[in-house]
């Protein structure tokens, strides 16, 4: 499962990042192994996400979310 | 004695708030990643010694990816100050300590400035900073660098810090230090190491290595990297974030974090999936129709007025004194008519500003890249590109400068070749004397419909080079949503102020002096074989008269019929708001001024028709670029083939649009219908071709069981089609 199948309201935890495009951006910005990540909603066209991550909200386009691997999480 | 310190951080950590405080600069802050671009310095003195504060461009971290941080990076790498404060916004904690940490690695002298304490506070949270202190091992001081809280505090403990340097700290997991202790063996620095272990030879870059020791290097890093399970990249983000963790879980005291934000409620209606993109279309529409609409208009006609008054009274004085003609003449069609008219449309200008300054310091802007984001990568840009193009509304010189924060080069092209388009507000003038002259009623729409046309124009123009010169290249989106923050009326002010400076003091230098050459070409001639001074009835014997006739045929097919309006156009180049200007020494002034006033309106409306100010107007607000921006695209594009293909583009454009414009107005109602029809027909044609195409070529996903999927253009999907 990757960040792009978690619908808005949900949370997950990353497990791996395949990202190649912006990856180290991606990681020095937060989203590294066992972050737990709260998708807040989509943008109005669908695309780009935002979520809230370490504290503060971060919009990311669903190309680089469908890299990123993670599990859902209750509650 | 001199101290150099570096202000380092986040972006939109306030570290250009804290380097105004410091300095007390007017540099311009903004609530949106990215606003400073360029390093600044300034001066800071407490009692005995004196410093040299440098403001940075913000990074999150020490591997940049754009331009802006490119600026910053070099400079902590060279180490060209003696001690740096990483500003840390403290409603942000967690993600500002990674850079601090990688800060930390370099064993620099350093203090910590926690800013945003207030914010803090009022989320009823609590940070322990001595055990904050403690746990990273530097001085931290609290301030509130919008109140200038906290900053004598802070300019103290720097010159304390100066002399202590905190040399190979081991912070990490063992493993991980073991590894780095192997590298710094090698590269004989500990920070290197660091950097190597994170980005490879890549981070490297800037430092003279040989061959063999990248050859060792590499094998060590492979021999390393199979120790981990985890890929070599991530591990040491992982363990600094790790150990940000357990400091943040000792020093910060937060209540119950599910409780929703005013960022949240706020979000809920800005970024909306229905209301988000209506919201921002009526915004936008308000700020025009505010500045240009029924409101604008009467507050302008009031300033006109009043600076006519004022006018009168100068040179009623002056007349009393006994005035030679060309005195009189210098006075009332130079610098009257030249000024008056552009000075005022100074109040539409500070409301156009005051909103602009008002989206930028509230928080809206990156929510705007957000939602515009999907739309705008049809045209091979990021929702990120689309705050510099509406910060081009102010002006193009800051609109370009701030497609630094776009982290690819293409993005960076594209963006600063379309923001001329983007109608800035020294053009906004033009647009009001036309607009108000001829179509009185509704001079609003036909302001918000050139601007519209602008807006449209720079669309196509980012697809025809998305399709042709970048073909294939994909924009790159990823970005931080601050909160939202209630804009204070000093800092707005101040902003709007700026702007609005930058438009006086150009009016009464550059411009002033501009209308006084205008004024001489256009009002001495040679007449009956001798030089002299004329009246409004003979300018086109004038030096510019002839000129103008000469340039005249150029502009004869989009409409001009007259070579004043040719002769202003070209005056734009110094200064859009000189066209204006050159209007109003060339139309501007008849009879007595002191009775009359300006007659500009009535004089445009006897010498232009609707549809030749409408071509006029497209032709300013497309063509030629003043030289200001001039100068600002070719420093971005940072190529002269580029720059003289890009003013080249703007010029063909701007013709062939008012071309288009003035032919097809100048039809009759039956003949502009046909024209629009046959137009229309065509497009239909042309893309139900193109549409029947594409459905012939995709199924939509199953690439890999489709017949012609080598000859498919589309990205290839395992996807099923979904199911109908």
């Amino acid at each position: 499962m990757t960040l792009k199948d978690i619908k808005p309201g949900e949370k997950c935890i990353i497990t791996n990042i395949h990202t190649n495009n912006l990856r180290k951006r991606i990681i020095d910005m937060g989203l590294t192994k066992g972050t737990i990540i709260n998708v807040k909603k989509m943008a109005p066209l669908g695309d780009p996400m935002e979520i809230l991550i370490r504290g503060y909200l971060l919009t990311l386009r669903q190309a680089e979310a469908k890299t990123i691997e993670v599990a859902r999480v209750e509650g | 004695m001199i101290i150099k310190v570096a202000l380092v951080g986040n972006p939109n950590s306030g570290k250009t708030t804290l380097f105004n405080g410091l300095t007390g600069s007017n540099q311009s802050v903004g609530n949106w990643p990215g606003v400073t671009v360029e390093k600044k310095t300034g001066k800071y003195y407490l009692d005995h010694y004196e410093a040299e504060i440098i403001d940075l461009p913000g990074i999150y971290s020490l591997s940049t990816i754009s331009l802006e941080e490119e600026v910053a990076f070099q400079f902590v790498l060279q180490k060209k100050m003696d001690v740096i404060i990483n500003i840390v916004d403290a409603s942000n904690l967690e993600r500002n300590l990674f850079l601090t940490h990688q800060l930390l690695e370099t064993g620099f002298p350093m203090v910590i400035a926690l800013n945003c304490m207030d914010i803090v506070k009022k989320k009823r949270q609590n940070i322990n900073v001595q055990q904050l202190e403690t746990m990273l091992g530097v001085p931290i001081i609290p301030i509130t660098a919008s109140k200038h809280q906290g900053l004598v505090d802070l300019m103290h403990q720097v010159e304390i810090a100066k002399n202590i340097t905190r040399l190979d700290e081991r912070r990490y997991d063992s493993a991980i230090e073991a590894s780095v202790d192997r590298f710094t063996t090698i590269l004989g620095n500990r920070f290197w190491a660091y950097r190597y272990f994170e980005d490879g030879i890549k981070g490297l870059y800037g430092i003279n290595i040989k061959l063999e020791t990248i050859k060792l290097l590499e094998t060590v890093r492979d021999e390393e990297s199979s120790k981990y399970p985890l890929d070599f990249d991530m591990l040491l983000p992982n363990e600094r974030y790790e150990r940000i963790i357990k400091i943040v879980d000792k020093a910060w005291i937060r209540p119950d974090l599910e409780k929703q934000s005013t960022t949240d409620k706020i979000d809920r209606i800005l970024t909306h999936k229905w209301l988000g993109l209506p919201l921002f279309a009526i915004i936008m529409f308000l700020v025009f129709f505010l500045a240009f609409g029924p409101l604008g208009a009467w507050i302008t006609e009031g300033f006109v007025n009043l600076i006519g008054l004022l006018f009168a009274w100068i040179i009623e004085g002056i007349e009393a004194l006994g005035m030679s003609p060309w005195v009189s003449s210098l006075l009332t069609k130079g610098i009257f008519g030249g000024l008056s008219s552009v000075m005022g449309f100074l109040p539409q200008l500070t409301i156009l500003f005051l909103f602009l300054s008002l989206l930028e310091d509230s928080g809206y802007m990156s929510r705007v890249a957000f939602i515009m984001d999907r739309i705008l990568r049809h045209f091979g840009l990021s929702g990120k590109s689309f705050i510099p193009m509406l910060l081009g509304f102010g002006c193009s010189v800051p609109a370009m400068a701030a497609t630094r924060t776009l982290d690819k080069i293409e993005d960076r092209r594209i963006t600063t070749m379309i923001i001329p388009f983007m109608s800035c507000g020294a053009k906004a003038p033009i647009y009001a004397i036309f607009a108000g002259a001829l179509f009185a009623g509704y001079s609003y729409l036909v302001v918000f419909s050139i601007y519209g046309l602008g807006i449209i124009v720079a669309i196509l123009s980012a697809i025809l080079f998305k399709k042709t010169i970048f073909k294939g290249v994909a924009s790159n989106y990823l970005m931080e949503l601050p909160e939202y923050r209630l804009p204070t009326p000093r800092n707005t002010l101040l902003h709007t102020w700026e702007r609005i400076k930058g438009f006086v003091v150009k009016a009464g230098t550059v411009l002033l002096a501009a209308f006084i050459v205008i004024w001489f070409l256009s009002y001495f001639g040679f007449m009956n074989g001798t030089f002299q001074l004329l009246d409004e009835a003979e300018i086109g014997y004038s030096l510019l008269g002839s000129f103008g006739k000469i340039i005249l045929p150029i502009f004869t097919p989009i409409g001009f019929t007259d070579w004043r309006s040719a002769v202003a156009i070209l005056t734009g180049f110094v200064a859009k708001e000189s066209v204006v200007g050159t209007l109003g020494i060339l139309y501007g002034v008849s009879g007595d001024v002191l009775q009359n006033g300006s007659l500009l309106f009535t004089n445009i409306q006897a010498a232009f028709t609707q549809v030749q100010a409408y071509s006029f107007m497209a032709f300013a607000l497309l063509g030629l670029p003043c030289i200001a921006a001039l100068s600002a695209m070719s420093k971005e594009l940072g190529s002269k083939k580029w720059f003289a293909f890009a003013v080249a583009y703007e010029m063909i454009v701007a013709y062939l649009v008012a071309l288009a414009i003035f032919q097809i107005g100048s039809l009759s109602i039956g003949e502009m219908l046909s024209v629009l029809v046959a137009i229309a027909v065509v497009l239909i044609v042309f893309f139900s071709i193109k549409a029947s195409r594409k459905r012939k070529k995709c199924v939509g996903g199953a690439c890999y069981m489709c017949a012609i999927k080598d000859k498919c253009h589309n990205k290839p999907t395992d996807e099923l089609p979904k199911s109908s």
